[in-house]
Formats: C-alpha cells, structure tokens, sequence
C-alpha cells in the first residue's frame, strides 16, 4: 500500500515539475516541441515503480501538457490538428521508453537477487567446508536464506523426520529424489528464488551432511583399529607374561626329571627355586588379569567399611613386607571403602614406587586430607614420568621399561579405585621422582563415632 | 663330562637360572648373559663352542648378535623363540643361526638340538656323506638309497648336497636359494618348493610322509635320517 501510495505522489510530483519547467521554457521554444521533456517525469517513474506507473505517468504528462500548455490552454481540446499528432507520437514514446526502463530495471533487480544467492551459496561452500558441526551451523544458513528468500525467518530441519513449527510452511529440500531436510518460513518465497535457490542449497547441505557421516564413520573405523591394535598389544603381552613363566618352570621340571643329567644339590635347589619364583609370577599375574576382566566387567563390586586410610596404608606396607623401606606420615580422616580393594590399590602403587626408586631408596607416602577429600601420595626417587606418560602408565599392558612387570598393577590400582568412588592419578616431575596419588571421598563421621 | 663351554643370553633371569642348570647337568661349562652387549663380551672373553640365544633382548635382537658373533665366530646358534615371533626367527636364521626351538620347549628337545649343531660343526668335509640308508657321493654326484642308484638333476642334487651337509640343521627358504641358485635367486621360494616335491619323489620311499626330507613350516627343510631327532 505505501509503495503504491508513494508511487502515486512521486508521480504527481513529476508531472508537475516538468510542466512547471516548460512554463519556463515557452517564452523561448515552440511549445510543441517542449512536450518531449515530459520523458523526465516518465523514466524515473517506470525505472522507481515499474511499467504500470509509467504508463499512468505518460498519460497524465500529455493531459497535463494539453491543458497547461497547447492552445487554447485549460481545455483539454486542441485547436491546431497537427497537435494531436505530436501528442500521441509523444504518448507513444514515453510508454516505449518506460517499457525499456522498467525491463532493464528488473533484470537489474533480478541480477541483484541472484547475486545475493550465489554469494550466500559461496558463503556457505566455503563455512561447510571448513569442516564445522552441520547442525552448530543450521540456524546462522536458515537466518541468511530467509533474507536471499526475502522472508523474515526461516528455519531448516535436516533428515526426513520433522516437527514442523507452529504457523510454518515447509519447503522441501531435496536432491535428485533424496530428501534432504526441509525449510520452513513464515511466509511463501518469492516463487524464482525458490525454485532456483532451494536445489542448490539443498544440494550443499547433502554434500555437508554426507562428510558428516563419512566423518563420523571414519573415526568409527579409526576407533575399531586401535581396539584392535589394543587386542593385538594385549594377547601379544599376555602370551608374553604367561609364556616366559612358563618356560622357566618347564624348564626346570624338564631338568629335575631327565635322567641323563647329573645335577648337583646347589643346581637342584636353583631350579626347585625356579619353580617356587615363576609358579608365584603366574599366580600374581592370572590374579591380575581375573581382577581386570572384572573390573572391566563392572562385576567387582566393593563391599564399603569405614576404615581410617593410613591403617589401611599400613597394611597394605605390611603385606608387601617393605616396612623398613617406606616412610608413612599423616594421618587421614575415615573413608568408606572396599578394605580389600583398597589395599590392593595402595599395595600397587607403593610396590611401583619401590620397583623404581633406587634399591636403598626410601619410598614417602603422605597421608592427608581436603575438605572433601582423603589422599594419599606415594612419592618415589626414581627417574620421574615425562608428562606424556602420566595417562599412559595407567593404560592395561603399558610398559615403562624393563622393569615393569606385565603393566597391569596400575590399570587395576585405577580401576578398584574408581570403584569405591575415588580416582587414582600420576604427577611427576622428570628426574625429581614420581608421585602416585589416590584420593577417596571423605565420610561424616557418624555420631556415635565421634569422641 | 666334556666341559664343552655354553654361552645362554636370556634377559628373563629365571629362564637364565634354569638354563645354567640344566645344561651344567648335562656336564657343560655354562657362561650366561642378559643382553645383547654383554653377550658379545663373554662370547669375546671365553669363546663358546654353542650359543644358546633368545630372540628379543632388551638392547636389541638375536638376530643382531647373531650375524655379530658370525663375522668372528663358527660356533653354533640355537635361537629360542616364541610363538608369534616367527618373523625374527627367520631372520636370525638367515642371519647365521643354525637352529631354533620354540618357548616353552622341552629340556631333552633343546638338548638334542644342542648335541646336533655341536656335533655338525665339529665335523670335517666329508667326500661321502651318509644319511640314514642315503649315500651321497659329492665328488662322482652319485645318490643311492639302500644301494638303488638315484638320477637326480643338477639343481636337485646341489640341493640334496647342501641338505645334506648340513644335515640334521634347519635351512632356511633364502639360504637353500642362495646355496644352490646363487644370490640373485633368493626370493624366489616357489622353484624350492617344486624341486622339493621332485626330490621327495625320487629319493623318499613314501614321498606324501617324508622322513628324510621334513618341511620346518614357515621356515625352511631339514634333511634327517629317518627316526632320529
């Protein structure tokens, strides 16, 4: 409605700017001859407001012109014939003119559209392909439609499976038969942006939602690679720690049952020793792996006592008869935890920190608490951890070095940890020793317990 | 006993303890070490007449030592290897160990093998070599079994010869090539395996059950006398 009525105005306007203007000119020119001046009024309009006010314009520049200026004046009849002629020659022209006018003007504008979604198409090429999550990205592409598509809002769902919003009509978005999504809008698009611009966003969106998937499908298959460079590490090690026990006591029996060989007392004792050694090392190391395929399983489910943690550090000392090489200090509020478990976990980490600190070297582990946390810290002397091993050592098969035994004490030290709530982590400054570190949560002492 | 002297190079010290026992026993004079290094140094200090070496060591492989030990020494190798380390193996072969026996192996199986590289490498060239009811004339390239005489091709016959002088040893795909073919020919495993077959045929009595002719698989052939090790 304001277009129209702006049209009307702008119109009049320069209708009567013209008219004013040859008033100006007729003391000076043939008045018939000034008529052609009116294109002024009628160009602007039919480039402005199209053809139709063009026409209107053409039509009220000659009336205007007869009335105002061809004799006799203020009647709308003409007193020379000859006038008439030049009046519709000049009709004429003006609607040709404006004809031309108004086409160039909507190719322009055309033009104009069409560039706006080719630059928004490149646009959003150049953002897909950066490689950014498809869906992060849908409401910024359904906003930039809306305006190529000259609608105030849009909104793009991908896949075939839509709720489609309240007051929305959907458009599809489709590529040589395959649904891509849809786009709903307030308001219908203008039909020839529509028809050209919906394809080829549909088609880039296919293209996006295609590497998505290839991503996702890629890493899938890179996850399946390394679980199973993980088994091939895993039975690799396994049958490595099995075997290597194995052999020593075949070995050894091999020996103690040959009749042909001639053993003294001191090589019987060694071999018998042997056997005692490496049956130990196949017990602990089955021991290991039962408890690890149950940690796994999420079958070991702890049986929680309230204990004081440095107790259980003591314990845990006592069982790995090392007292003489461990230094405990602190004390600990109560935790609630699996006694066993527990155990198990500090066993594992100080008989860690004695395998790598140097053999007269005295293993520290500190015992404290935060507000919320009860820790313990088994600080060793050995060659410390590099920040990238820090994760690593906690990894079931992973060996540090030759030292390490089958490189499952801590993935299970870890893992009964976890099961009671608490976690189990490294720090380590290089050739300042390692510190293993196990933090549980902190019980309210119950009242009757309290002193 | 003989006090013949013994190197055994494992890194896994109980295996250690229970080798040197065992081979002392058996009336050897036992040095051991547990890594390639030092490996190289006693087998330099006290000459072995055998070694006795694992596979994976932790400052390198046996196949390294081996072909170390080989640019001095004669003395045997038998490698100790275990199941999914095949590809080692070979190449310790290849690189000059004589033989190999798989972990966990038998006290008496190890020792055999022990007694045959020892026995082999204290051996002189022999003109006429005898194999079970085999004979093989090297200089007049003449082959009997039990007294029928044997036509053989060239190549069939360096091949039986190499077997042959070698017997009782594992011999690996590219040694076999190289002994008989030259060096050019040692990928080339498929010409071994016919002129295997056609050896089996004309010199086992029962070629789809070789006894003399016996496949190592995945490694090579070892040429025995019928029922022994």
């Amino acid at each position: 409605m304001r277009r129209l009525a702006n049209g009307v105005l702008a119109s009049a306007v320069a209708v009567a700017i013209v008219t004013a203007a040859i008033e100006l000119f007729k003391p000076y020119v043939p008045v018939l001859s000034l008529g052609v001046l009116y294109i002024f009024a009628v160009l602007p309009i039919a480039v402005g407001y199209g053809l139709g006010f063009a026409i209107v314009v053409s039509v009220a520049s000659m009336l205007a012109f007869n009335w105002f200026h061809l004799p006799p004046v203020h009647t709308f009849t003409l007193a020379d014939s000859e006038n008439w002629f030049a009046l519709v020659v000049y009709l004429a022209t003006a609607i040709v003119v404006s004809d031309l006018a108004a086409r160039s003007r909507r190719r322009a504008a055309a033009a104009e559209q069409r560039e706006r979604e080719s630059a928004l198409l490149a646009e959003l090429a150049t953002e897909l392909l950066r490689g950014r999550e498809l869906e992060e990205e849908l409401p910024a592409i359904a906003g930039r439609a809306a305006q190529v598509l000259g609608v105030d809002s849009a909104e793009i769902s991908l896949g075939t499976a839509h709720r489609p919003p309240r007051d929305q009509s959907p458009y599809p978005l489709e590529v040589a038969g395959r649904k891509v999504g849809a786009i709903y809008t307030p308001a219908d698009p203008n039909v020839a942006a529509q028809r050209r611009f919906l394809p080829a966003l549909a088609a880039l969106l296919a293209v996006a939602v295609d590497r998505d998937r290839l991503e996702k499908e890629a890493l899938a298959a890179e996850d399946l690679r390394r679980s199973d460079l993980v088994k091939t590490a895993l039975l690799r090690a396994v049958s490595h720690d099995l075997r290597t026990p194995l052999t020593g006591i075949r070995t050894a029996v091999g020996a103690l049952q040959s009749p042909t060989l001639h053993l003294s007392d001191v090589d019987r004792a060694e071999l018998l020793d042997t056997i005692d050694v490496d049956s130990e090392r196949l017990t602990r190391l089955v021991g290991d792996l039962l408890d690890l395929s149950r940690l796994e399983a999420g079958s070991a489910a702890p049986e929680p006592e309230l204990w004081s943690l440095d107790d259980l550090v003591r314990d845990a000392v006592d069982g790995l008869g090392a007292r003489d090489r461990v230094e405990i200090v602190g004390e600990s509020p109560l935790v609630n935890v699996d006694p066993g478990q527990i155990r198990r976990v500090l066993a594992n980490l100080v008989e860690n920190a004695l395998k790598y600190s140097p053999p007269e070297a005295v293993v520290v582990v500190r015992v404290g608490a935060t507000r919320k946390e009860a820790i313990v810290r088994v600080v060793d002397q050995g060659p410390g951890l590099p920040d990238t091993e820090l994760e690593l050592v906690f990894e079931p098969f992973y060996r540090r070095d030759e030292r390490s035994g089958a490189g499952l004490g801590l993935a299970i030290a870890r893992g009964f940890a976890a099961a009671n709530g608490g976690r189990v982590w490294a720090e380590s400054r290089p050739q300042q020793g390692a510190t293993f570190a196990l933090a549980l949560p902190v019980v309210e002492v119950p009242v009757e317990l309290a002193t | 006993m003989n006090g013949q002297r013994v190197l055994v190079v494992d890194d896994e010290p109980q295996i250690l303890r229970a080798l040197q026992a065992t081979l002392r026993g058996a009336g050897y004079t036992v040095d051991s070490a547990a890594t390639a290094e030092e490996a190289l140094t006693a087998a330099a200090a006290h000459p072995p007449e055998a070694v006795i070496l694992d596979l994976v060591l932790p400052d390198g492989n046996g196949k390294d030592v081996c072909r170390e030990l080989r640019t001095w020494s004669e003395a045997p190798v038998i490698v100790l290897s275990a199941v999914g380390e095949e590809r080692e193996k070979i190449a310790a072969l290849d690189a000059g160990a004589d033989d190999y026996v798989t972990k966990p192996f038998s006290v008496e199986e190890l020792l055999a093998r022990l007694r045959a590289v020892m026995r082999r490498s204290a051996a002189a060239p022999e003109p006429v070599i005898e194999v079970g009811e085999m004979l093989i004339d090297v200089a007049d390239r003449i082959v009997t079994v039990g007294g029928k005489r044997v036509k053989l091709s060239p190549h069939e016959f360096d091949l039986l010869r190499v077997l042959a002088q070698n017997r009782g040893k594992l011999l690996t795909h590219r040694t076999l090539l190289r002994e008989v073919w030259g060096p050019s020919y040692q990928v080339e495993a498929h010409y071994l395996h016919v002129y295997i077959s056609h050896l089996r045929r004309k010199i086992e009595p029962d070629p789809s059950s070789p006894r003399y002719l016996l496949t190592e698989p995945g490694a090579g052939y070892r040429l025995v006398a019928p029922s022994s090790v």
